[in-house]
């Protein structure tokens, strides 16, 4: 990838958009002009509405109903305002016709016992006399009652209101404005944000097809890759711009309706404390922005396919459904971000937003949707890059002969995968891992662990077979020697004494859930000995080694630098485990484990290391007794200076010995 | 110099069978509208064009001239055979990217940027083909000189007439100065003017030693220009030489005779 040419490429898409007055008009124009223009304009028009339903005047009559009448007018004048309309009582002979004749908008009729109100439902200013009507006759029902009680000898509040009832709200303030804000606004910002990237999407996909000058961009010295990332990072950095110019003019709008309806209506003073809700934003900026990324991919990905302007229209209509019925999500009762819906596009980020305005931090799940939300976009900007590979697509038009996959017969034989095949696999392993792993651990309780671990083994095994790969190189299938596997061993306890002093550090900064960790106890202590020990330390060792070390490193050991190969499968491996805790003491673990594999050129090797790893954290979990009798430092709860101190330096002389170890196995 | 090794490019198409066709409404509600098969639109052609020579490619519509064309320029990958540049310093190139950096390739189907100015776009390329900027200013000079652009060169695209684009276009494909040209069917659908002044960008071209590969439908313009004339049918070779050995050998004395002279006999064959 030449950074230069991409960015030349990448300057001129975007001036490229920002001169199209089409995007420009969707894109600022409309939210800073026309939406606060309908929404203030919408609040006048109805506030117009109200008063000159208060002014205007409705004309009533009365029919075989002397006494009521007086009564009745009498109220309507005296309590106008709090009928809120004003109501005119005229005589008419026939009520009926008039009525039906609209001279009259409603009239009272005494049919023996029963008083009866006639009006017309249809029309908008006699359901207005009705409901003026009904509060008067409830006023003088009241009167007679509070009369007939009074005369009864009686008290009439207590008669009538035998239980005092007040209503306490503890939320805050900021809570329910926080509550009633987070049921609106994922959908309004997940549609915005398509707005957004709609109309470049199409612009560079279909548009450029539309203008002819695809061809000319593929006569330029570019891949189609540096072609692809150009256009699309251009299309997301526009989709962003866009969402965050709709929200700041929607929600200045929404404040002076807030403001200027509170302060009509009410006069209390509403104390809103919009600090509070900053931390909430700032996460709700972050993830809307790789959002924006998905988004743009899959607007991408539908626009592909057309051939010009309107076509592409045609075709993102369903998609623009698609994500704004998703976003509806948060408005469903019961309807939560969990480890279930995490994963869910589209649904888990307007669960997230939502959650976030009404201040429900879980920062475990923020990762879930976090990545699962990278490895959509991920997928999907392949799935693009597929297509703009497709020459069928690019020169003429159809689609039927995209081909998102080569069948196994045209693989060359004994080949070795590219990044894109790792970026792929891992995205596959992924959502297998969260989506079925995750079923089957509701399904299963402890066996959807093995089911799990059994994804990760078997995913990368039939890649490989599938393409073909040369999968003695690709997985490092060699026989480690003595010097080797001492190092790993060094290097695998250097691993678990460093991670306990990290893990000992940060726990205060990110507290673990108790609760999770004591579901994952009781699981564990269910099953007999040997099943735990194959489920929790022998299947992992194998099944990540395999995808980690051996996959992922196999790849990136072939096309980037050592130590980017090294840090790139370390950093994946940890952020795989999506914890933020695990993250840090992941990453020292699995340096271990990669650097050992790297330089033995062995998989065994870090297989071994894993193993003694898990196996120690098993044994601990199992045993803490035995355990806290041999190593009373493992089983504290902190950790003091001296004891930091002391393990510090036993991981670090360890894993010095095991540096020189795999050293010497390399220059061996 | 630039040779096709034995380039194939393989198509699929949907024919019809005639019991199909008669049934087409019913047969197309079962999902079955036709028979997809592969044929080849470029069938192992082989040739090599030298410096300072220009190579006409003359074929029927459907011929495979534009599919040939887009192979060597590198927007599309041949399913078989590969295309193999030599440059000035003897080094060879096959990497598509480093090809096209060796091409400027010019068809009826490489519009503009209708969004910006011409100046603009050759600063774009520029920075594509990382020519330093000092470097860059000094060609944008040259290139606007030569091809007498100096009074729209700063307009947007989309203003301009068709023989200011088409000036605008020539330009893209000098801006990096490449050693081999691709045009397909240049001259198409242009006045006389804009015609003349695309022939005579390529004699020019040719005379500075530079490498011309171009398709056309004009027989007497190609008789005249090309050094060497590939007649194409089918996705194969049906005739190679100079125009004066073609017309010899069919026994005429135009290129336009000696064309209708050998689609008889293949068609015939």
């Amino acid at each position: 990838m030449n950074m230069k040419r991409m960015g030349a490429l990448f300057k001129r898409e975007i001036r490229d958009i920002l001169r199209d007055k089409k995007t420009m008009v969707m894109m600022i124009l409309l939210p800073l002009v026309l939406y606060p223009l309908l929404i203030v304009g919408m609040a006048m028009v109805s506030s117009a509405v109200i008063q000159s339903q208060a002014e205007k005047s409705y004309l009533v009559s009365f029919e075989n109903c002397e006494d009521l009448e007086k009564e009745i007018v009498t109220i309507l004048k005296e309590e106008e305002e709090k009928i809120g309309y004003k109501v005119k009582a005229v005589e008419e002979d026939n009520c009926k016709e008039a009525l039906e004749a609209q001279e009259i908008d409603a009239y009272l009729s005494v049919e023996g016992k029963e008083v009866g109100i006639y009006y017309l439902s249809a029309k908008e200013k006699s359901a207005t006399a009705y409901r003026a009507l009904d509060e008067a006759i409830e006023i003088y029902a009241d009167a007679l009652t509070d009369q007939q009680l009074k005369d009864a000898g009686l008290d009439a509040d207590v008669i009538l209101n035998p239980i005092k009832l007040k209503a306490h709200d503890l939320s805050s303030t900021e809570e329910s404005v926080g509550s009633a804000l987070g049921a609106f606004m994922p959908f309004f910002i997940v549609t915005m944000i398509l707005l957004g990237a709609i109309y470049p999407a199409i612009d560079v996909t279909a548009g450029e097809k539309e203008r002819g000058t695809l061809e000319t961009l593929l006569t330029l010295p570019v891949t189609n890759f540096e072609m692809i990332m150009s256009k699309f990072l251009a299309v997301s950095c526009i989709a962003c711009t866009a969402a965050f110019i709709n929200v700041l003019s929607m929600s200045g709008a929404m404040a002076f309706l807030v403001s200027s309806s509170l302060a009509a209506d009410t006069n209390m003073s509403v104390d809103i404390n919009f600090a509070k809700f900053v931390p909430g934003i700032l996460i709700t900026i972050v993830v809307m922005m790789v959002f924006a990324l998905f988004v743009t991919a899959a607007c991408m990905c539908t626009c592909v396919f057309a051939k010009n302007f309107k076509e592409a229209n045609n075709y993102s209509t369903p998609l623009l459904m698609v994500f704004m019925f998703a976003s509806y999500a948060p408005v469903l009762p019961d309807m939560e971000l969990t480890a279930k819906t995490a994963a869910i596009p589209v649904v888990n980020v307007a669960l997230l937003v939502a959650g976030l305005f009404e201040f429900n931090y879980n920062y475990a799940l923020f990762g879930v949707v976090l990545v699962s939300n990278v490895v959509y976009s991920l997928l999907t900007v392949m799935v693009l890059g597929r297509i703009y590979n497709s020459e069928a697509v690019l020169f003429s038009e159809g689609f039927a002969s995209v081909k998102l996959f080569d069948k196994r017969s045209e693989m060359k034989k004994n080949q070795m995968p590219g990044i894109g095949d790792s970026v792929l696999l891992m995205c596959i392993v992924l959502i297998l891992v969260l989506y079925v792993g995750t079923f089957a651990q509701i399904k299963l309780g402890f066996g959807g662990v093995a089911v799990q671990q059994a994804i990760i083994l078997l995913c990368p095994l039939i890649y490989a077979w599938y393409m073909k790969a040369d999968v003695k190189k690709l997985f490092s299938f060699k026989a480690p020697k003595v010097k080797g596997v001492l190092g790993g061993i060094c290097f695998a306890f250097a691993g678990v004494l460093l991670a306990l002093v990290v893990g000992a550090l940060l726990t205060p900064v990110f507290p673990q859930s108790a609760e999770s960790l004591k579901a994952m106890d009781e699981m564990i202590k269910e099953q007999p000995v040997w099943v735990i020990i194959l489920v929790m330390s022998v299947m992992p060792a194998i099944g990540e080694e395999f995808l980690f070390r051996g996959f992922l490193m196999g790849t990136l050991r072939e096309k980037c630098r050592p130590w980017v190969a090294v840090i790139a499968t370390t950093l994946i491996f940890a952020v795989y485990h999506m914890s933020l805790l695990k993250m840090f003491t992941i990453s020292i673990i699995g340096l271990g484990f990669t650097v050992a594999a790297y330089m033995t050129g062995s998989i065994f090797v870090s297989m071994m290391m894993h193993f003694i790893n898990n196996f120690t954290s098993v044994m601990i979990s199992l045993y803490p007794e035995q355990v806290g009798k041999m190593f009373p430092a493992l089983m504290k709860e902190t950790l003091g200076v001296v004891e930091i101190v002391v393990i510090t330096l036993i991981g670090v002389v360890l894993a010095v010995a095991g540096w020189l170890l795999v050293r010497g196995e390399k220059k061996a | 110099m630039i040779a096709a090794n034995d380039l194939c490019k393989q198509f699929e198409r949907t024919v019809m069978k005639e019991e199909e066709k008669k049934t087409l409404f019913s047969k197309k509600l079962q999902g079955k509208s036709g028979k997809k098969e592969t044929f080849y639109a470029v069938d192992h052609i082989s040739f090599q064009v030298q410096q300072g020579e220009i190579l006409g490619i003359l074929g029927p519509n459907g011929a495979g001239k534009t599919t040939l064309l887009r192979m060597l320029g590198s927007l599309m990958e041949p399913t078989e055979g590969n295309v193999e540049i030599e440059n000035l310093k003897g080094e060879k190139i096959t990497d598509s990217v480093e090809l096209k950096k060796c091409i400027g390739y010019l068809s009826g189907n490489t519009k503009l940027y209708h969004r910006m100015s011409t100046r603009e776009m050759l600063y774009m390329l520029a920075e594509i083909y990382e020519i330093p900027k000092e470097e860059a200013d000094k060609r944008i000079e040259e290139i606007s000189k030569v091809l007498d652009m100096d009074a729209f060169i700063d307009n947007r695209i989309e203003k301009l007439s068709t023989g200011q684009t088409q000036r605008a276009s020539i330009s893209r494909c000098l801006m990096h100065d490449p050693e081999i040209y691709i045009f397909d069917e240049p001259t198409l659908g242009l006045d006389i003017l804009s015609a003349d002044a695309i022939v005579n960008f390529m004699k020019s071209q040719k005379e500075k030693g530079k490498t011309v590969l171009y398709s056309t439908h004009y027989l007497e313009e190609a008789q005249f220009l090309c050094d060497r004339i590939l007649m194409i049918y089918k996705g194969k070779i049906v005739k190679e030489g100079s125009p004066e050995e073609i017309m010899k050998q069919c026994g005429v004395t135009n290129l336009r005779e000696a064309f209708h002279c050998v689609m008889k006999e293949v068609e015939s064959a």
